[in-house]
């Protein structure tokens, strides 16, 4: 790197101009770059110059981690005053690795464990990497799920580690249903303001259902990606609704994505739309009591239909009535009205000569 | 110190902090953006094209864990490089309101480069960007800056030098 020279001539000044304009070009290029070769280059440099900084991150979490049970033993030597003091955070921590490894268990070793890193540069809001790769069986597009829900899914594989998106990355589309499989849509993030504030929504739903609010809402399935039966959210509100033909809702999403640390990756035959988890977060008796409160929603939609026809039969015999005790009150000429003119041909029908009955002059 | 030792200094522990805090630790905002801070730190000793091809380099490493935006840092840095040399011809200072200032810019400018870069699906709203986001990073780092600057000498006027 040359030092500073404030001596420069012109020529020297144009060629740093020239050298200069054709960096920032090249920069800029780099933007225009197809996806692939964008993401083997930010994955070359991840492995080489900055895998130093990837592998301190795993470090420290193990070290975090270590010193999480180191901190419990000690906890259960100490007096009850310190261990309330402290046991809280690591109460939580151990809860959600808890509820991970028995989700883990349940769904069998097609299931691979992993931590999730957030690298936290400028850029990379909706992407984590995974201590995880091709060598555990881990390809692009499995999903990324924790214990409460899903996550994403893999985007980029390497040997030993793998970069994923979460839920709020714009391309994040998934086909989703709601738990007792009555009603499917299209589950899509939505930026807010702040990333904070981004949310998901469930699109699609026809405009004559109305979902609950706190209905589950899970994976349908029905893509190219994600299994059946991955829980998504909850109902919140109704978002959207375009007359006549559909409407959508937001979601209360099932994970934060910012929260998590330890997930499970669907790989394999598990990974695939074909596979059914509906049992896996939800038993058969909450799958049970979300169909009965669909059944619900449909006989009182019924309640109400069958009160509208009611309605209307009345009112269609209340118009009967009414129209015969009109045919009653007319006057009987009106039977003999020529069908044409709507005059009363009169005593003197078929004689031209004669005068129109002045009754029906008008 | 001279000119180059400090150069390289600035070049060699900054970026290393930064990856460190943010890779490493997870510190998110709390750490103030080191890599514009060297590049912004070392633009005004070094030659327009050096500068720009730092840039580069610093906004590279950076895209590295970008999905969302790949090249926009790069772009973004390397352009700062370029504003950030030739800000020596046009303003010349070595008093600590002149630094707060010229890092503050600096920080803003780059805030404001990255969001034009991004592609529209990653992006916040520009308001975010131009009123909150990007002043209150750039004052955040423009402040470590005067410290950094405060270790490496740059705040005192160099022997021989006016």
């Amino acid at each position: 790197m040359p030092p500073f020279d404030p001596e420069l001539t012109e020529r020297e000044g144009r060629r740093e101009l020239l050298l200069a304009g054709l960096v920032v070009a090249a920069a800029v290029a780099l933007v225009l770059l197809p996806v692939q070769v964008q993401q083997w280059m930010s994955s070359s440099l991840r492995s080489t110059v900055l895998a130093p900084f990837v592998l301190t991150q795993d470090v420290l979490q193990q070290a975090r981690a270590r010193t999480l049970e180191l901190d419990e033993i000690q906890a259960r030597l100490d007096s009850t005053t310190v261990l309330l003091a402290v046991q809280a955070p690591l109460r939580e921590e151990n809860l959600r690795l808890r509820s991970l490894l028995d989700l883990a268990e349940r769904a069998g070793p097609s299931f691979v464990p992993a931590e999730a890193i957030r690298p936290g540069t400028r850029g990379s809001e909706s992407m984590f990497l995974l201590d995880v790769g091709t060598r555990d069986g881990v390809s692009r597009d499995d999903p990324v799920i924790s214990d409460r829900g899903l996550v994403g899914s893999i985007r980029e594989v390497g040997p030993t580690t793998s970069q994923a998106m979460d839920w709020t990355h714009p391309d994040f589309q998934v086909g989703a249903m709601t738990l007792d499989g009555e009603n499917f849509g299209l589950v899509e993030p939505r930026r807010g303001s702040f990333r904070e504030e981004d949310r998901l929504l469930l699109n699609g739903i026809p405009f004559h259902t109305a979902l609950p609010e706190g209905m589950e809402v899970v994976t349908s399935g029905l893509g190219v990606a994600y299994p059946r039966g991955i829980r998504i959210g909850r109902i919140l509100s109704l978002a959207e609704a375009e007359a006549g033909w559909r409407r959508g809702y937001w979601l209360e999403p099932a994970v934060q994505p910012g929260q998590v640390t330890h997930v499970l990756v669907l790989t394999g035959e598990s990974g695939r739309p074909e596979s059914d988890w509906t049992y896996l977060w939800a038993s058969e008796l909450e799958v049970l009591r979300a169909r009965q409160d669909t059944l619900r929603i449909l006989e009182a939609e019924a309640d109400s239909a069958t009160v509208l026809r009611n309605r209307a039969d009345s009112l269609f015999m209340e118009v009967e009535r009414l129209r015969s005790a009109a045919d009653a009150l007319l006057p009987d000429t009106l039977d003999v009205l020529d069908p044409n003119t709507g005059v009363d041909p009169g005593p003197d029908a078929g004689n031209d000569d004669g005068d129109p009955d002045p009754q029906v002059e008008p | 110190m001279s000119r180059v030792v400090r150069i390289v200094l600035v070049l060699a522990t900054l970026p290393a902090l930064h990856f460190l805090l943010q890779v490493g630790f997870g510190a998110g905002r709390w750490a103030p953006d080191l890599l514009t801070l060297a590049l912004l730190l070392v633009a005004r000793e070094m030659r327009m094209s050096s500068a720009a091809l730092t840039g580069l380099v610093l906004g590279l490493l950076e895209d590295a864990f970008s999905i969302l935006a790949f090249g926009a840092n790069a772009a973004a840095m390397a352009i700062l490089g370029v504003l950030g040399a030739r800000s020596r011809d046009l303003f010349v200072g070595e008093s600590v309101l002149f630094h707060l200032g010229y890092l503050f810019l600096g920080g803003w400018i780059r805030a404001i480069l990255h969001w034009t870069f991004s592609g529209e699906g990653a992006r916040t709203g520009f308001r975010e960007v131009f009123l909150l986001e990007g002043p209150v990073d750039a004052l955040w780092m423009a402040v470590a800056g005067l410290l950094v600057l405060v270790l490496v000498g740059g705040l005192r006027p160099e022997p021989g030098r006016s």
